[in-house]
């Protein structure tokens, strides 16, 4: 199940962007799963763990990928570290709810991400509550952010 | 600094940015995968390299990126410029960072999700990147659906109005709180611009028209129009500059610089001494009344507005159903 926890979170990793540059391997990149999501949010094609094709860009590297999806990947391969998901657009939201479909994940968030219009499940961290829509969902962040 | 600043950004390898900067804070939101660290990554190479780095930049001013994580001692070298912030700086959501704007000759544009309820910035100065090819340009995050009502979806309400709320119970309270008293509208304070959002999700079940400060009201913006959004048959947002814009915009006080104010505030509010547009129009109409029956002050509304020619003019503006 997602877990969200709303607000400054110290041990949380904020600068995502910079976390990735230092840590990412390139299996991460090679990933079915991560090519997948490569191309959903930044419509970009894995060509090898070292190029990736962009269709503003040009040929980039891993490290020209957006904020988003340097996230997205952090948290689908760095299961020992929470990561401040602020930095994901709305269109990266199914990918995080995908992914806690089996097994638990916890992000830190500055701003409510939309979910989109059908129901979840999200536990709130701070009140331990779970919200089942983004009603609940932005209810249960009012304190907090 | 004051005015509106157009942007060229560009590079050798294609990359292009075209945008107009039109106040002291502007934010940069949206998808991700749209450009925007990479925009930022193009100011912030021109800074440390200026032509040198592949990257021009064209604007009437300088344009910075702020890339220290000794962000203080390098904010101290800026003045008049307009400078990029990227959302990896944590600092951004400190007091810290909201003072150091407050007072301040530059114009900032900050990339980022967080809403920074510390700063009083506006609701149409909240961007996402569009992308056409090669070029991007910003556009606004949040559409004027007229009568300065905001909403994420193109709704018109569909039931008359219950209750009217205003951030706080000053003039622009007392000022509606007059005008609706046979109505049958209830006129509500939240208490403040940060406590609208409580206050409507406190009252899921009621009609309600919500009439707030837009220059000061973006860190708000996100999650009141996702509500509104959610309940888009019974709930309005009308968001005029501010309520002393509101009275000028009506025509019950008239002057020269009452006349230039509105017709190009940007050219007029200097940032270092307004740190939003919602505080110059307060002091302006308070200004522009001293010692005349109209004599403004926030903690009690001269009567002469309320006369009925006056509150007409105001409510037409932002008429709506039974709000008017």
């Amino acid at each position: 199940m997602l877990n969200v926890y709303f607000g400054d979170m110290p041990d949380a990793i904020y600068n995502t962007a910079v976390y990735f540059k230092n840590t990412y391997r390139d299996q991460w990149i090679t990933n079915d799963y991560s090519v997948r999501m490569i191309k959903d949010v930044d419509r970009s094609d894995v060509v090898d763990a070292g190029l990736i094709q962009s269709p503003v860009l040009g040929p980039i590297t891993p490290l020209q990928l957006s904020g988003g999806v340097k996230t997205l990947l952090l948290i689908r391969f760095d299961r020992n570290h929470v990561f401040n998901a602020s930095t994901c657009g709305d269109n990266c939201s199914k990918w995080i709810l995908d992914m806690a479909k089996n097994r638990k994940v916890l992000i830190n968030l500055y701003h409510v991400m939309d979910f989109g219009a059908d129901d979840f499940k999200i536990r709130v961290v701070n009140s331990g509550v779970i919200a089942h829509n983004m009603a609940e969902l932005i209810h249960e962040s009012i304190p907090y952010l | 600094m004051r005015g509106s600043f157009e942007v060229n950004v560009s590079r050798r390898r294609g990359t292009k940015y075209r945008f107009t900067i039109r106040r002291n804070i502007t934010i940069v939101r949206g998808d991700s995968g749209t450009g925007k660290t990479t925009l930022y990554e193009m100011i912030a190479d021109h800074t440390r390299l200026g032509e040198q780095s592949g990257v021009t930049v064209q604007c009437e001013c300088p344009c910075v990126a702020l890339t220290d994580s000794d962000w203080k001692s390098q904010l101290s070298a800026f003045e008049n410029s307009i400078v990029f912030i990227d959302e990896g700086l944590r600092d951004l959501l400190s007091h810290d960072f909201a003072k150091a704007i407050e007072g301040s000759s530059n114009y900032y544009v900050i990339i980022t999700r967080a809403d920074l309820p510390a700063l009083p910035y506006s609701v149409n100065e909240i961007y996402r990147i569009k992308t056409s090819g090669k070029f991007h340009s910003l556009v606004p995050l949040y559409v004027d659906r007229g009568g300065y009502r905001y909403s994420l979806y193109k709704a018109l309400p569909k039931r008359d109005f219950d209750v009217l709320l205003t951030e706080d119970s000053r003039s622009g309270h007392q000022f509606f709180e007059r005008r609706l008293r046979e109505s049958g509208i209830d006129c509500e304070a939240a208490g403040s611009n940060a406590n609208v959002l409580n206050w409507l999700d406190e009252h899921a079940e009621e009609d309600i028209f919500v009439i707030a400060d837009g220059a000061a009201f973006g860190a708000y913006a996100d999650r009141v129009f996702k509500i509104q959004g959610l309940r888009r048959d019974s709930l309005v947002v009308c968001l005029p500059e501010s309520f002393e814009w509101l009275l000028l915009k009506a025509g019950i006080v008239k002057s020269n610089a009452v006349e230039e104010a509105l017709g190009n505030p940007g050219q007029v509010i200097e940032s270092s001494e307004h740190v939003s547009w919602e505080r110059f129009f307060t002091d302006l109409v308070k200004k522009e009344t001293a010692g005349t029956p109209f004599a403004y002050k926030k903690s009690e509304l001269a009567e002469a507005y309320s006369v009925e020619k006056n509150a007409a003019k105001v409510m037409a503006l932002i008429a709506c159903r039974n709000v008017r």
